[in-house]
Formats: C-alpha cells, sequence, structure tokens
C-alpha cells in the first residue's frame, strides 16, 4: 500500500466553511498525487453534525469535490477519526475492492464559543463521569498528576514539550502557532485542570487533511497500522500511567511492519495535552520506560536531536482539528521521508505516527517507510 | 460512617464497578449486585478552573479507589491537604459521590468501630499512623 499525495490546509482559525477547508486538502492531496478520479472517498469528522449542522458528509463532500460517482463513506473514532478513515480505505484497498482512495478529515470549531467546543467534544466521555463534570483537560489532569505521582515526572519536562512542539511549529507555515514560546510563559500560564496550565493544552483549530492511497509502486508505503482499544470509562482502568490502547496499536502496528521501534526516526505523535506525548513515546517504546522527560530536556526530541518528535508543531501548535489530525500527521511525516519538509528536514526513512481517540480509548499507530 | 455503596460484580472475573453497571466491562455476562465499604485512597485528583456549565468554579474532582480495586469518580469541598494515596470516606448524597478527608482521629474512631479483636483494631490503627506518616513524607513533584 502506498501513498501517492498528501495535502492539506494551514490550520488556525479560518474563514472558510468545513466543506472548503476538506475541499481544499483534498484537492491539493489528488493533484500531488495526480490521480483525479480515485476509485472511492472515506471521509473522517468527528462531529460536523454538532459543529456545523451538517450531515451525510461522504456523499456531501464527494459530490462538493466532483467525484459524485464515488462511494463515500464515513468513519469516526473521536479525535483519532482522521487516521479510523485511513484504515478503512487500506482495509478496502487490501481486500481488493478499490485501487484507490481518496481519504479525507477536517473539522470546524472556531465559529463558536469555546464553552460550546467543549461541551460538544466532551461527548466523547463517559456519561457518568462527564455528568461529574469531567472534561478533557479534567480527565487529562488527573492523568498527569498520576504520571508525576507515580513515575516521577516534573512539570518543566512536560513543560519542555510545548515549548519544543512551539518552536518547531514557528518553522512550519502549515502551523496553527508559528511563534515560540518560552519555559517561563508555559510554566506560569494559567491553571486549567492541576497540575495542567493553558500552555500545556493544545488550541481549539479549523482545518482539513487529505491523503491519496494507492496499490501502485510509490515514494512512501504504509508499512504498518494498528488500532488498541481501552475502556471509555476512566474509573474502569487500573493503571493511569500508560495508555493500554497505544501499546495494543503499536503491538499491531509493528507486528504487522515486521519491524520494530529501534528502525523508527522521526514521529508525530498525539500532544492534545503535553505530558501525553511523554506518555506516548514511551507506551510507542520508542523511549525507554521513565525517560521521555529526561530525553526531552536532553533535546533528544527536537529537530537536529536522535528522534525528532513532531516536526509539525504537534497539536500544541500546529493545531487540532479534531478529525483532520490523524492525517495531518501522515501529511507531515510523508512530507519529511520524501524531502519536502522545507526549513524543518529532518533525515529520516521510518516514520511512526500516534493518534489518540477520546481520552485514550481508540489509539492508532501508523508506520511509514521510504523507498529512498 | 456513611453507608455502604451500592455496585456490582462480575460473575466471570469477579470485577467491582461502581455505579452498579448491568454488564460488565470486561465480559459480555449480566453483573451481580454488590456492596462496598465507603472507604478508599485517592487515586489521583484535580481542581478544574473552567468546569462546564451548571458547575461551579473550582471544582474539584477525585478518582478514589474503594476496597476490593472499584474505582469511582467523586466531588469534594477542597483539595488542600489531599495527596495521591490519602485515605477517604465516600459519601453518596442523591446519588452524587463525595470524597472527605480524615485525619488520624477519624481514622483511628473508624478502625476502632471495626469487628475484631482488640489486638487487630489496635493493629490497624499503628498501619493507619505508619501510612498516613508514609503519605506526608516529602516528594519532590507532590
Amino acid at each position: 500500500m502506498w501513498i501517492a499525495g498528501v495535502g492539506m490546509t494551514r490550520f488556525g482559525r479560518r474563514d472558510e466553511n468545513l466543506q472548503d477547508l476538506m475541499a481544499e486538502a483534498a484537492l491539493a492531496a489528488m493533484n500531488d498525487a495526480g490521480i483525479e478520479r480515485p476509485d472511492a472517498v472515506v471521509v473522517a469528522a468527528m462531529n460536523p453534525e454538532e459543529f456545523t449542522g451538517e450531515g451525510n458528509y461522504g456523499s456531501l463532500i464527494a459530490t462538493r469535490l466532483g467525484l459524485s460517482y464515488a462511494p463515500a463513506l464515513r468513519v469516526e473514532t473521536a479525535t483519532s477519526s482522521g487516521v479510523a478513515a485511513i484504515y478503512a480505505a487500506y482495509a478496502a484497498i487490501a481486500a481488493g475492492f478499490h485501487r484507490s482512495i481518496l481519504v479525507v478529515g477536517g473539522e470546524k470549531m472556531t465559529h463558536l464559543p469555546t464553552p460550546r467546543v467543549s461541551e460538544i467534544i466532551g461527548r466523547s466521555i463517559d456519561p457518568h463521569e462527564k455528568s461529574y463534570g469531567a472534561t478533557m483537560p479534567a480527565l487529562a489532569g488527573l492523568i498527569t498528576r498520576a504520571v508525576m505521582h507515580r513515575r516521577g515526572l516534573t512539570l518543566r519536562e512536560i513543560s519542555q514539550v510545548a515549548v519544543k512542539n512551539h518552536a518547531h511549529g514557528a518553522r512550519n507555515p502549515f502551523a496553527h502557532f508559528q511563534e515560540p514560546v518560552t519555559l517561563d510563559t508555559v510554566m506560569e500560564s494559567r491553571l486549567v485542570a492541576d497540575p495542567l496550565r493553558l500552555y500545556h493544552c493544545c488550541p481549539i483549530s479549523d482545518g482539513g487533511a487529505a491523503l491519496v492511497l494507492t496499490t501502485d509502486r510509490r515514494g512512501v508505503r504504509v508499512a504498518g497500522i494498528g488500532q488498541g482499544a481501552d475502556t471509555i470509562a476512566v474509573r474502569y482502568r487500573t493503571d493511569l500511567t500508560a495508555f493500554r490502547a497505544t501499546q495494543a496499536a503499536a503491538e499491531a502496528a509493528y507486528r504487522m511492519a515486521g519491524f520494530g521501534a529501534a528502525r523508527v526516526e522521526i514521529a508525530e505523535i498525539h500532544d492534545a495535552f503535553a505530558p501525553f506525548e511523554l506518555i506516548s513515546l514511551e507506551d510507542t517504546g520508542l523511549v525507554p520506560p521513565g525517560k521521555a522527560g529526561r530525553a526531552t530536556l536532553d533535546g533528544e526530541t527536537a529537530i537536529g536531536g536522535r528522534l525528532p518528535v513532531n516536526t509539525s508543531g504537534g497539536l500544541k501548535a500546529r493545531g487540532h482539528p479534531l478529525a483532520a489530525t490523524g492525517i495531518a500527521q501522515v501529511v507531515e511525516l510523508y512530507w519529511q521521508l520524501t524531502g519536502r519538509a522545507d526549513g524543518r528536514q529532518v533525515e529520516a526513512r521510518v516514520a511512526l505516527a500516534q493518534s489518540i481517540g477520546g481520552l485514550a480509548t481508540n489509539n492508532w499507530v501508523t508506520l511509514l517507510e521510504s523507498r529512498r | 460512617m456513611a453507608d455502604r455503596l451500592r455496585a456490582s460484580r462480575c460473575p466471570r472475573c469477579r470485577r467491582l464497578v461502581v455505579p452498579p453497571a448491568s454488564i460488565c466491562p470486561d465480559h459480555p455476562v449480566r453483573m451481580e449486585e454488590a456492596s462496598l465499604p465507603p472507604l478508599g485512597e485517592v487515586v489521583s485528583f484535580t481542581t478544574l478552573h473552567s468546569p462546564p456549565e451548571g458547575f461551579r468554579a473550582p471544582l474539584h474532582l477525585a478518582l478514589v479507589e474503594l476496597e476490593g480495586g472499584a474505582r469511582l469518580f467523586c466531588h469534594g469541598a477542597a483539595t488542600e491537604g489531599v495527596k495521591i494515596g490519602s485515605r477517604v470516606s465516600v459519601e453518596a448524597v442523591d446519588s452524587v459521590f463525595y470524597f472527605s478527608h480524615m485525619g488520624f482521629t477519624d481514622r483511628a474512631r473508624l478502625f476502632w468501630r471495626r469487628a475484631g479483636a482488640r489486638g487487630e483494631r489496635v493493629a490497624a490503627i499503628g498501619k493507619s499512623v505508619v501510612k498516613g506518616m508514609w503519605n506526608r513524607r516529602p516528594r519532590g513533584e507532590d
């Protein structure tokens, strides 16, 4: 399975509607791929019904793109929906149904007031826990405190993730935030869900991202894709300091690829909250247990380090238009593997993307390998 | 002392959950009714400074593990003095759980009320004191 081409919009506050954002990304990807008429379309959108009032998004986007002939479907796994769409396309091609599929994801949120956006995103939380006022930041705050206590992670290490990712975002013209921030700014920003602070949390962003998958041999191969699951209720979990869903996804992806974490040279990690990058680096085996904080402080995960992580700026700086995010991670890695990441290029042949759905209920790991 | 809490137990894996659920999260089988003493340990806690609609800031939330392993979400009046591992009591008011932090005297009184030989009760109080000191020792990032 090969990636024929990719495209994305700049993330951030966008005036365009969701259809326009998805169309911009999709046309860029089809143009990049040199494929004008893909056999099918898979669309990812977490909750367009509530964010935009529009539904039937598979058909809506196919028609909007001039692909009304193409069978289209929409898939959803909360905030990791973008990768679920790549998976569905991969499966359909692998099963022999189609030879090329357009995958496009996006979300439009900034036109709504922040409390309303939080409420809609919060629908992916267990209803009983939500009835206690639990929001995504609240659950992330519980996890952050537990990780600091049980695994000795420090606030400085967690804050450095945000500093690094902002520095990377400053080199990415597609990023929501393109300005660096200092460690003091992060550590002194206002408390959101103790001990999590504002600058530990990703922003609310609009945007779209797309790619075309094909059976034709191209420059970058999807070497592995794995899905992992955990309970939607956080109270049903026995360990708050690691995400079982990521560990299972990584295991499945490595098994499929036939190689392990040691071969990965660059990664995009789901840093919706800064500590999640550290947890996820260990869950995927990219960094040994207990070492992610130190590795971050030492610059190992920065551009120029041993294993550059989130060269795009991650969710923190590139932004997080929910269903676009998982696809945008793969777009960034494709650009890196094909030498097109102007201003932030690193040398790599094997790349890993990790995406978290909900509060780590439905996670994905994707492995890419270039032919170069 | 507050009432026992309603829970459910999986007949397959013996797992306990609160509030009771009809089906076990790990097995597609009906759970059995159970009840648990309203005492537990704080697994983690947070204070939300911009809580969702219907809640007032600051909103204190804790995840508490009861004896037997069931965990539940609770509201609390404050989190000052609370640490991961703190012993708390849990009370259900109109089906909403609240935790309160127990000081040494509360814990001693609680253990004294437990059934068992006099020696066991004294031992329980002793263990509680040691545990309290353990929880209070300085720990870098707390």
